[in-house]
Order: structure tokens, then C-alpha cells, then sequence
């Protein structure tokens, strides 16, 4: 079987879930037989130095197997390339290669009009797209949460949609969702990494039939020598700070606690790109990050690290007992779930989308309101006070799917089938 | 008794004008009459007993002075000029008492004299304001002329004459400015008129007398340019004959051909036909150029791509666009229409095959907006008058009406959905036998930007004996989200407002209405 994966960004080039999972699954088909993978990832203008003159496809950095697709004159109102050169290079290439499936991680910096050339190009060919937001219904980033209250939003419509962006007027979002639905006609399955998503895809109008749950997975590396500390109340953040990873619920939480005269605990903020929250988020991040720094270090009680390597993993795993997910979206799927339960941390998460269907409350981890940084406090005076609280839920952990079983799942589809059942309800 | 008939007392006199006693004291005049008859009189200085006066009534107490002219207050804003002639100038005058006769304008070169029934009459307030007026008087003056020939700017001569005489003379320099700006401000400046009273009437009735026809006639030289050699090119297959050719007229949207293709390419039986977009912006040409390769090869559509130098309006746009079409069957469809049903193509084959010429020679379909209602099922054509109140007989200001069948209903309305025939259907989608849309000329070229062609394409059919027919094949229409809307735009739909109902009104009103506003006579509905 010949495969192409296609993916937003090369996860060596800029961080993120889809393209992490895209090179889990590249690595993970690879090293099975009977299967000849390619991976294509783009680049944009983050990447610079790595555009070649007249060039639109290249190699990558001397590896087999791995190209970069130039991405340029890219128009995220409609997401599509303006550039024909491009298209035609595309197209050469998918003739090139001759796959049997065609898997898109992404569409985006590509245009979901790709699915139609690819279709046009191949027409024999079994297309895949794994949907790891809502980008094809939410005009919003994907996000699905409404920026007139911050709520999650779970239906979208042309008036709705203008309520979020009323600089467009409604026809535009009735327009878009027929161009959305337009391309993911050619596509023989649609995958989801949480059975959540299915429901609101179906509310939509994509076939239930089209929709296929393959969890995410990945390899990660070997959990540090475990260490028994008196207490379990030190917290940990993995992820980028912008607002919808809801950081600020978190910060908002450990001020009610000091509010409350209650200081003991700790709490390490691991990740960055700060420079793409909304400026008022930003703007308060810093101030709490300032004032954090201006207190005596006795009396300091969050940690900025900054930016971090998956390597650098077990470290700062090791160094928390609580994995906090704070985000105030639906949290598609959630990698930091799965590192956390890998390295025996259980998760306090919000009660909506991707944690919500994960996590077993009181089990293998606890859940408040979404976005309710008061609850938020309460759990965690609650688990950093109560004796035997940590060891009954990390000993509730099951081993998260691995990279194997992810590879399994889309292998499956591949062959024309799934793996998972169909949670449409 | 009249004050005249009073002897003169000089006693009285001298009593009344101590003045006077003194100037006849110290030897001035002879006596209190002399001044009386020399000056008294004239200055109308009290001489009737007080006893004696007529009261309530108004006395005659000599002939009336004949009053020295003063020049009226006035302002001309602008005189403007374009290369090809047209002349544009905007001002204000207060005649709300000596109403304004003329205007007359006078360059080195050349020089015009502008009845003052011709011209637009506008409301001001910042006249108002400079007059400290609180009536209801319009004292804005416009008036716009395309004069054929080049017409010199700088300095120039502006003399305003009232019916008394009276003049306002100015110095103001003509100033030159490009003829599609030219358009542009002044249609701008019609669309932005206030009136005392409804736009609606008031623009056309503004325009009526003579500023409508120099309109047409300078918008009509600017299409004539904008279809000299239009760039073509083709895109996909070549030589090959369709079903039918589907036009759509693109104007500052690009983006509109990928999404259209996205939806028709999906079609069963769109490969029968071709697409040709017609483009009345130059600046979005690249753009388009580039979408319609993209198009040709993500959705293996055919394209022709014809890019016109300027904005020609809806009409003439799509007449040119038909020289290239390779089929028989017209579908002209705006860039905002999208399919309804997987299978328009198929319902709408099925009319023009299943269906007798006369019905499918011309006909639209049922079309919807996004949010699920119906936007239109045919058109038809009402009349609007606006009485004259004033002094002298006048004949009512007509303006013709175009409405929408069916317009906001429900989806499934099934007396809006039969097909029939209807008095008119809209541009935004018709489908033509296009031996009939070139035997009746295509449409009209006179119409400024667009609106109105439609409905003056279909009379102009029914006209000729066929009659417009609404077949169930039904789009989405966006309306209005094509394309950019500019006050210029609005402009332009007033000046086609009244070209409407200058060519059709008579028609209308006697063919399609056929009957007259039912008026009271004096003394109607009495008994006995």
C-alpha cells in the first residue's frame, strides 16, 4: 500500500498537535511492512531560509521520504492557495507518487480544495482527513467557542457565525459552509481522534458513515525513577499559553487560594508562544508573571519555564503531581493527557469535549467546570490536602494508546474499514 | 373717510413735527405745507389729526417706490469638467422669494446657459444655516451636461439670474477631473441629495427634466470604451460545443468564480457546459485570470475569461460576453447564485427539453435566500405616484416599481413555485434560447451600472410576443453579496429608475396595471 500523508507543518518546525501526530503516524507506518509512506508538510513564511528559488515541493533536510510543500499566497478566509504554479506542482506530484491513499492532516497552508484536485488527480485513490478541530465548521479558528460570551458553542449557523465575526455579513457563512462541505464530499472517510466530535460533524450534515474514530497516539519516552513525595500538591500547565488553553483559569485559581490564606502548593507553567493570545489575555499573563517575580521567592508560588523539548519530559513530569488542563474550548483530543497518564500524573481537566470523554471523574482524574477557576481552586486545596487522594487516582490510570495503536486504527481505514465504534450520540 | 380726503390743518402739522416748526421758525420754509408738499409727503410724515385716522386699514399715501436690486446670496460649490465634455456644477442660490431663471457659465473657449427648470433642485441645510432660513425652500441647484466635445478648465465665469433681474456673478475656476471620476461624483452627489420630502420621487423628478438624459448619454460613451477589445481567454477545452453557456458578469469580487465552480463542478451534466465570466473590473483581471487556471484544473471546468477596461453594467456586460459562448442556451447568472438541489442541471435540462419554445425562449427560476426563504418567483411591476399639491395643474410624478412574486414566503409556497408564466424575471438568473435574446438586441445598454435590464429585457420580450416563464429548478441567490455597493451605485439606480419608467411607463400602466388610481370627484358618493 502506497500512502501520503500530508500535514500542516513539520512538527520539527513549528510545534503542534496535528503535525505531531502526522509524524507519529509517518514514523509508526514506516516501520510496517507491505506500506510505503511519504510525508508532505508545508512551510510558510515562518520558516524563510527554507524556500528555494522556482521551487514549489521539495525534500527535507536530506530524509527519506519527508518533503516540504512551499505554501505561499495562502487566503485564510477561504483556505486556498492563490497560487496556481503550486497547484500544478501538487498535482505532479500526486502523479508522481501514484498513492493509494492520500491522508490529509490538514488542510490548511494546502486549501481544502486540494481534497477536489486530489480526488480529480486520483480518482481511484481513498482519501482521509482527520479533522483535529472544528476548522471546517467554525470560521473561528475551529474552536467552536462564541466570542460574544466565551461559551462552546455547538451549532453553527450563517447568523450565529456572523455573531462571532460580524464583520462578515451572514451569506458569507452560508457561503463558506457550502465551499467547506463542497470538498469534503470527495473525502471517503473523515477521522476523529475523540467519538465527541462526531455528533456536532453529523449536526452539520457530514454523513455519520463518513465518520471514523481513530484515537491519537504517540511514543514518548521512558517515565524517571518514580519519587514518593509527603505531599501531592504541586501542579503542572503543558501548553501553549493562548487563551483558549485557558492559563488564565489557572492563574485565576491560585489567587483565590492565596485569597483564601491557603499558599501550600506550587504550581509550573511549561510552554510559550504567549505572542498569540489575544492582547488583553497576554497583557495579563505578563502582569501576573511580574508581580510573581517581584514577590520574595519564599513567597512565589507559579513557576514560568517557558518553552520545552518532549525529551525534556520525564524531567518535568518528575517534578509535578498534578497535570492541570485548564483550556475553555473542547479540547479535541488532548495530547498532555497522554503524556501525563504515561508518566503516572493524573489529569484535573474541564468537564467538556476531549478531557471530558477521556477522563473518568474520580477515577483517573478529576473535573470541574469549564473555565470555572473557583472550582478549580477547590480542587486543588482539596487533592493537595487529602491523604491517599493522588495514589487512588494515578493507580486508576490506564496506559494511554500508544503510537501503535494509532497506526493500527488508521491502517484499518486505509483498508477501507474502522476500528472504533461510532459514539454519534 | 381716507386719509387723503382730509384737509391739510397746519397747525396739526407742526404739532405733529417738531422738526418741522423749527426748520419753518428759523426761516427754512416758508411754512409747515411747503415742506409738507416737498418733502413731507414723500417721507410719509403724520399730518391727519389723530382723532381722524383710519384705523384697520391700510392707506395709500403715495405711489410705490420702485426698490434698488441687491445682488441675491448665493455660492457656487464646483464647476467641473471631464475630457470628453461633461459638466458638472453644484451650488445654492436663495430665490425662495425671486425664484431662479437661469445659469449661465462662461469660459475663454466656450460658454452655456442652463434654463433653470432643467436644473436638480436639492435641499441644503448649511444654506439654511447661512440664510438663518427655517422654510421649507430648496436652495441647492445641480445641474450635469455632456457636451460631446472637449470642454477647456480654469477660469470661469458663473452668473446667476433671477426672474426679477437680478444677478450673482462668480469667479470660480473649472476644475478637470477624469471621466469615470466624473461618473462617479456625480452619481455619488444624486444618491446623496436631500429633498424636502421623499428620495424615492424627488431624485427622479430631480433628474427628469434634462440631468437624466446627459447621464445616460455620458454613461453610455464610458461603456462604449470599457467594450472596445475586450482581453479574452480561454481556459479547458477549445472548439467544442455545449449544452448550454452559463454568463456570469463578476464586479470587484474574484473569489465568486471558485466558489460558483466548487458548487456547480459538483453537478451531474456540467460537463455539457461551459462558463464564461465577464469582468467589468480591470484591477480584479489578474486575479481572475489566475482563479479561472486554478478552476479549469481543481474542477476540469471549461472557461472563458472575458476582462472588459471598465465598468459596462450588467447589460452590456453580458452582451458581450455572448459572441463567445459556444452553445445555444444562455444562462445569464450573477456571481452570487449557487445550485439548491445536487441536480439543477438536470431540472433545469428537463425544462428546455420537456417544455414548448415560447416557454423556454425566456425564463427563470425559483430562487432563495440563505436563510431558507424564498427571494423570488417571477416579477412584476408596480406603479408609484406622488401627487403635486402645489399651484398650477401638474401630472403626478411616476415611478415605476419592480417587486419580487413570492419574496420572503416560505420555502415550499406552492403557488410561487408552479411554473407559469410571469411578466418578468430577474437577471440574477434567466435562461434564454439565445436566437431569441439576439433577435430582440440583448439587453438594453443604457441602463447605468445595473438593475432594471431584467425587467426591461422582458418587456421588451413580451413586447415582442413572448412572455417571460418561471420554471422549478431553484438557487441559492445571495443577493446583493456579488458585488461591491458604492453610493455611485445608488446614484446609478435612480437615474435607471427613471429611465425605466420614461421607456415603460406608459406601457405599464396600460398593458400590465391597466387600470388608473381611483380618484374622488367632487361630490362622488353622495345620495339623493
Amino acid at each position: 500500500m502506497n500512502i501520503l500523508l500530508i500535514s500542516l507543518y513539520h512538527p520539527e518546525l513549528v510545534r503542534g498537535g496535528a503535525q505531531t501526530i502526522a509524524y507519529e503516524l509517518f514514523q509508526g507506518l514506516r516501520a510496517r511492512p507491505g506500506i510505503s509512506v511519504n510525508l508532505l508538510t508545508s512551510i510558510d513564511q515562518t520558516s524563510p531560509a527554507l524556500y528555494k528559488a522556482g521551487a514549489r515541493i521539495t525534500g527535507f533536510d536530506g530524509r527519506p521520504g519527508e518533503f516540504l510543500f512551499l505554501s505561499r499566497d495562502y487566503d485564510y478566509a477561504w483556505e486556498k492557495s492563490g497560487d496556481e504554479h503550486l497547484a500544478a506542482a501538487f498535482e505532479d506530484f500526486l502523479r508522481l507518487l501514484q498513492p493509494d491513499v492520500v491522508h490529509f492532516h490538514h488542510f490548511m497552508t494546502f486549501g481544502i480544495d486540494y481534497l477536489t484536485l486530489t480526488r480529480r488527480v486520483l480518482p481511484a485513490a481513498r482519501i482521509v482527513f482527520t479533522a483535529h478541530e472544528f476548522l471546517t465548521i467554525c470560521a473561528a479558528n475551529g474552536h467552536m467557542v462564541r466570542r460574544t460570551d466565551q461559551s462552546l458553542c455547538a451549532r453553527a449557523s450563517a447568523v450565529r457565525c456572523h455573531q462571532c465575526l460580524p464583520v462578515l455579513p451572514p451569506e458569507h457563512f452560508f457561503i463558506r459552509e457550502m465551499w467547506m462541505k463542497a470538498h469534503l464530499a470527495v473525502v471517503d472517510v473523515i477521522t476523529v481522534p475523540s467519538r465527541f466530535m462526531i455528533a456536532p460533524f453529523v449536526a452539520w450534515g457530514v454523513p455519520v458513515k463518513t465518520l471514523v474514530h481513530v484515537t491519537n497516539g504517540t511514543d514518548l519516552p521512558a517515565p524517571a525513577a518514580a519519587v514518593t513525595r509527603e505531599k501531592r500538591n504541586c501542579f503542572g500547565f503543558f501548553g501553549q499559553l493562548v487563551d483558549v488553553k485557558g492559563v488564565h483559569v489557572l492563574l485565576a485559581a491560585v489567587e483565590i487560594l492565596r485569597a483564601e490564606g491557603f499558599t501550600d502548593f506550587s504550581v509550573e507553567i511549561n510552554g510559550d508562544n504567549a505572542q498569540f493570545a489575544t492582547p488583553g489575555r497576554r497583557a495579563e499573563l505578563e502582569a501576573f508573571m511580574a508581580a510573581e517575580g517581584a514577590l520574595p521567592f519564599a513567597a512565589r508560588r507559579v513557576t514560568f519555564n517557558g518553552s520545552y523539548h518532549p525529551d525534556q519530559l520525564p524531567a518535568l513530569m518528575a517534578r509535578i503531581d498534578w497535570c492541570v488542563v485548564p483550556s475553555v474550548w473542547w479540547e479535541i483530543f488532548c495530547l498532555v493527557i497522554s503524556e501525563a497518564w504515561h508518566f503516572g500524573r493524573p489529569v484535573i481537566a474541564g468537564d467538556r469535549g476531549g478531557p471530558a470523554e477521556r477522563i473518568t471523574d474520580g477515577v483517573d482524574g478529576l473535573l470541574f467546570g469549564i473555565g470555572d477557576a473557583r472550582a478549580l481552586a477547590a480542587i486543588m486545596r482539596r487533592v493537595s490536602t487529602e491523604p491517599g487522594l493522588w495514589e487512588r487516582l494515578a493507580g486508576g490510570i490506564a496506559r494511554p494508546a500508544g503510537r501503535d495503536e494509532m497506526v493500527e486504527g488508521m491502517a484499518a481505514v486505509y483498508r477501507g474499514g474502522g476500528v472504533s465504534r461510532l459514539a454519534a450520540a | 373717510m381716507p386719509v387723503s380726503d382730509n384737509p391739510f390743518d397746519e397747525d396739526i402739522y407742526l404739532r405733529l413735527n417738531p422738526d418741522v416748526r423749527q426748520a419753518v421758525t428759523v426761516g427754512a420754509f416758508r411754512s409747515g405745507r411747503e415742506h409738507f408738499e416737498r418733502y413731507g409727503r414723500a417721507e410719509g410724515r403724520p399730518w391727519v389729526r389723530p382723532e381722524s385716522v383710519v384705523r384697520d386699514r391700510v392707506v395709500m399715501t403715495g405711489r410705490p417706490v420702485r426698490q434698488v436690486l441687491t445682488a441675491p446670496a448665493a455660492a457656487v460649490d464646483t464647476v467641473q469638467v471631464s475630457p470628453s465634455g461633461a459638466l458638472f456644477v453644484v451650488g445654492w442660490v436663495d430665490d425662495a422669494q425671486d425664484p431662479l431663471e437661469s445659469i449661465d457659465v462662461f469660459v475663454t473657449s466656450w460658454s452655456v446657459s442652463f434654463d433653470a427648470a432643467t436644473l436638480g433642485r436639492l435641499r441644503r441645510i448649511d444654506a439654511e444655516g447661512s440664510l438663518g432660513r427655517a422654510a421649507r425652500h430648496a436652495y441647492g441647484y445641480w445641474t450635469f451636461l455632456y457636451a460631446a466635445r472637449p470642454l477647456a478648465s480654469g477660469h470661469c465665469s458663473v452668473i446667476l439670474r433671477l426672474k426679477s433681474g437680478t444677478e450673482a456673478s462668480f469667479a470660480v475656476t473649472a476644475s478637470s477631473l477624469d471621466d469615470h471620476e466624473m461618473r462617479k461624483i456625480v452619481l455619488a452627489h444624486l444618491a446623496g441629495a436631500a429633498y424636502f420630502g421623499n428620495p424615492y420621487f424627488l431624485g427622479v423628478a430631480a433628474i427628469a427634466p434634462a440631468i437624466g438624459a446627459q447621464l445616460v448619454a455620458f454613461n453610455q460613451l464610458l461603456t462604449r470604451r470599457a467594450l472596445q477589445s475586450p482581453y479574452v481567454e480561454r481556459f479547458g477545452a477549445v472548439g467544442r460545443r455545449y449544452r448550454g453557456s452559463i454568463i456570469v458578469c463578476l464586479y470587484g469580487k474574484p473569489e465568486f468564480m471558485f466558489l460558483q465552480m466548487a458548487m456547480f463542478a459538483r453537478q451531474a451534466g456540467i460537463g455539457d457546459y461551459e462558463f464564461i465570466y465577464v469582468s467589468n473590473s480591470p484591477h480584479i483581471a489578474e486575479a481572475l485570470l489566475r482563479e479561472a487556471r486554478l478552476c479549469t484544473r481543481i474542477y476540469g471546468v471549461d472557461i472563458s475569461v472575458v476582462a472588459l477596461h471598465g465598468n459596462a453594467g450588467f447589460g452590456a456586460a453580458n452582451n458581450a460576453a455572448v459572441p463567445f459562448a459556444a452553445s445555444a442556451r444562455l444562462l445569464v447568472m450573477n456571481p452570487d447564485v449557487f445550485p439548491y438541489h445536487a441536480d439543477f442541471i438536470a431540472r433545469h435540462d428537463a425544462a428546455v427539453e420537456g417544455c414548448p419554445a415560447p416557454q423556454t425562449d425566456l425564463f427563470g427560476v425559483p430562487l432563495y435566500y440563505d436563510d431558507g426563504s424564498l427571494m423570488h418567483a417571477g416579477m412584476h411591476v408596480e406603479v408609484d405616484r406622488l401627487p403635486h399639491l402645489g399651484a398650477g395643474a401638474r401630472a403626478p410624478t411616476q415611478v415605476l416599481r419592480v417587486e419580487h412574486y413570492g419574496k420572503g414566503a416560505p420555502a415550499e409556497t406552492a403557488r410561487f413555485l408552479a411554473p407559469r408564466a410571469v411578466p418578468a424575471v430577474t437577471g440574477a438568473f434567466m435562461s434564454l434560447a439565445r436566437g431569441w435574446f439576439e433577435r430582440l438586441g440583448g439587453f438594453t445598454q443604457d441602463y447605468v451600472f445595473g438593475h432594471y435590464e431584467d425587467a426591461d429585457f422582458c418587456l421588451k420580450s413580451s413586447a415582442a410576443g413572448r412572455t417571460a416563464w418561471l420554471h422549478d429548478a431553484r438557487l441559492w441567490h445571495l443577493e446583493g453579496k456579488g458585488s461591491a455597493r458604492l453610493a455611485q451605485h445608488e446614484g446609478g439606480a435612480i437615474v435607471n429608475r427613471w429611465l425605466f419608467t420614461k421607456t415603460w411607463g406608459q406601457t405599464v400602466t396600460r398593458d400590465v396595471i391597466a387600470t388608473a388610481p381611483t380618484r374622488l370627484r367632487k361630490g362622488a358618493g353622495r345620495r339623493g
